[in-house]
């Protein structure tokens, strides 16, 4: 398996906090990896420095064998790496399609300038965007929403469009922060049938951060544990939940025991 | 042929029909119907910044003076070197002068907007109305120090280019173009960045690049705005363009519905009419316009022709 995303030494220092220590991590092509710890670990720092809304304090990050260092977050989303937000980000008051077409700007055939002159070139690559945002819409069950505004959908829909509009960016990476948060068991179990359709209809890699075991442990092939900034532990789900170290970092915890469940 | 662009052509044709009135117009008829075209272009090209892509821009009427500087100076100091005397040149000639006018004060107002935008479209919300607001003070002090262009008296005996068809055919292309603009794909970065930056960034926007477009397209507008306006009052004054005049444009957007054409458009019809329905009771006029706009605000502050949106279906 080819190396997609890889992280050397990766560090990132607030003042005289020290949210991400010297974590060495790498995403295969085709993978599914998650990202687990405590609350505070640096999960999500972790994100935005493979998103480049921090840059590293030191250490070295690189995508398809490309340094990130010094690209915007919208160059590193050009590349293939798209993400979802802990608490939802969507354009609220513009409609589902349109959150979607908005994220077709990646891969617009025509030059801004085309809006105004509308030649047959101008309205091919609309008709193609439109058709494609309505091809993702339906297979993640959303055309019925077309219209609506997106702030109006269901919690479950709008984590489910938030998805959708990463994959009209056409990522080859695909970083999800805490996707189950806020849901019931039921509605777990059906995460983790999305996540893995979509690893397999987009053909892509996917990170996930979560706190919830059961999703973790249902769908990650490998799972990296951070706790205080720090890697603790790699492996496979057996291995992790098998890891003393790991037990440590959740002990006195809920998660504790909700580890040693699975 | 396009749908937007069959309504341009219409519109143009009603302009020139509608300026060449059979028995011509009013000259009071004529006074107010110019003064909505250049509110309808100054209101419409702000509602791209401050409706469409979310920013608060309070520098309009500082662009707007921009081009009715510049293109006073093209049509005082620049045209009688190139084709000699204004009044003795064809009519084709004359109109050729006044795009030409037209058109540099409207570059040189982009140009304005570009230097303003680029260092502070990074900051947000109130920190660019500030910004703006210093700009607005900033270009008048400039204009009334430079003596060229008649320092503090302004300039006047401004060729009278200006006619109500050159204002509606100008009002209908802003409207073309703000319209096609954000009926794209390209256009739904201006909404995406208004609605969540951060998010506009993760799907490959650049949210600053998008804030500097609107920017500048909309200083376009008002600095052509500005070369109508001059060419229409035949004197302009530094004084003229000061912060009410922008807080006027802005409160055509807000009452139009930020972000909403055709309640822009009507927004910027009514405000100035408005002016000239209260004019008989005189000195009370101004009193009950203010509290007609602080009625508006308390009973729709969604804006006046701002409607529900439609509900999901299914």
């Amino acid at each position: 398996m080819a190396e997609l995303l890889r992280l050397e030494q990766a560090t990132i220092r607030f003042g005289g906090l020290t949210a991400v220590n010297a974590v060495d991590f790498a995403v295969n092509e085709g993978e599914l990896c998650g990202l687990i710890g405590p609350n505070g670990a640096g999960k999500t720092t972790v994100f935005n420095l493979i998103t480049g809304v921090y840059a590293p304090t030191s250490g070295r990050i690189s995508f398809g064998g490309r340094d990130l260092r010094g690209l915007g977050v919208d160059d590193i989303v050009a590349l293939g790496i798209a993400r979802t937000f802990q608490n939802i980000r969507l354009f609220g008051s513009l409609s589902v399609i349109d959150n979607v077409r908005a994220a077709c700007n990646l891969h617009r055939t025509t030059a801004p300038g085309h809006a105004l002159l509308r030649l047959g070139a101008f309205r091919r690559d609309e008709a193609a965007i439109a058709a494609r945002a309505n091809e993702l819409l339906e297979i993640f069950n959303l055309g019925r929403f077309r219209d609506a505004p997106a702030r109006s959908l269901p919690y479950g829909e709008q984590r489910r469009l938030e998805i959708v509009r990463c994959l009209a960016t056409r990522p080859r990476l695909l970083l999800l922060d805490e996707p189950a948060a806020g849901m019931n068991p039921t509605e777990k179990v059906e995460l983790i049938r999305l996540i893995q359709q979509v690893r397999r209809q987009f053909n892509l890699s996917i990170l996930l951060v979560e706190h919830s075991m059961r999703v973790v442990m249902g769908c990650c092939e490998r799972i990296a544990v951070l706790d205080y900034g720090v890697k603790i532990a790699e492996g496979t789900p057996d291995q992790i939940r098998a890891d003393p170290k790991v037990i440590e970092a959740y002990l006195g915890e809920d998660h504790g025991s909700s580890l040693a469940h699975h | 042929m396009p749908r937007p662009h069959v309504a341009l052509l219409l519109s143009l044709v009603a302009a020139y029909g509608f300026s060449n009135f059979p028995g011509g117009l009013d000259p009071y008829l004529l006074d107010v119907l110019t003064g909505i075209g250049i509110n309808i272009i100054l209101a419409v090209s702000l509602n791209l910044v401050n409706g469409y892509t979310g920013q608060f821009s309070l520098g309009h009427a500082g662009f707007m003076s921009v081009g009715a500087y510049l293109s006073s100076a093209v049509s005082l100091f620049v045209a009688p070197k190139l084709v000699g005397e204004l009044s003795a040149a064809g009519p084709v000639t004359q109109g050729a002068v006044f795009l030409a006018a037209l058109v540099t004060g409207g570059f040189c107002a982009a140009l304005a907007g570009l230097l303003v935008g680029v260092p502070s479209l990074r900051l947000r919300g109130d920190y660019l109305a500030l910004v703006t607001l210093g700009f607005g003070e900033i270009i008048r002090v400039i204009f009334q120090n430079i003596e060229v262009l008649g320092g503090a008296l302004g300039l006047n005996a401004i060729p009278a280019s200006t006619s109500l068809v050159w204002v509606l055919a100008v009002a209908a292309v802003t409207v073309f173009v703000v319209h096609c603009l954000v009926e794209s794909t390209y256009g739904r970065g201006f909404l995406a960045t208004r609605d969540d930056e951060i998010a506009a960034a993760a799907v490959g926007l650049n949210p600053t690049r998008y804030k500097i477009v609107a920017f500048v397209v909309a200083a376009f507008f008002a600095g052509v705005a500005g070369g109508l306006y001059a060419h229409f009052k035949l004197t302009i004054t530094p004084t003229g363009f000061d912060f009410t005049r922008s807080i006027e444009i802005v409160v055509m957007v807000i009452l139009g519905g930020m972000g909403n054409a055709v309640g822009v458009i009507l927004a910027a019809v009514l405000l100035t009419v408005l002016p000239e329905v209260l004019r008989p009771i005189a000195e009370y006029r101004m009193i009950l316009y203010s509290l007609l706009l602080v009625l508006l605000m308390l009973l729709r502050p969604q804006g006046l022709f701002q409607f529900p949106a439609r509900r999901p279906r299914g």
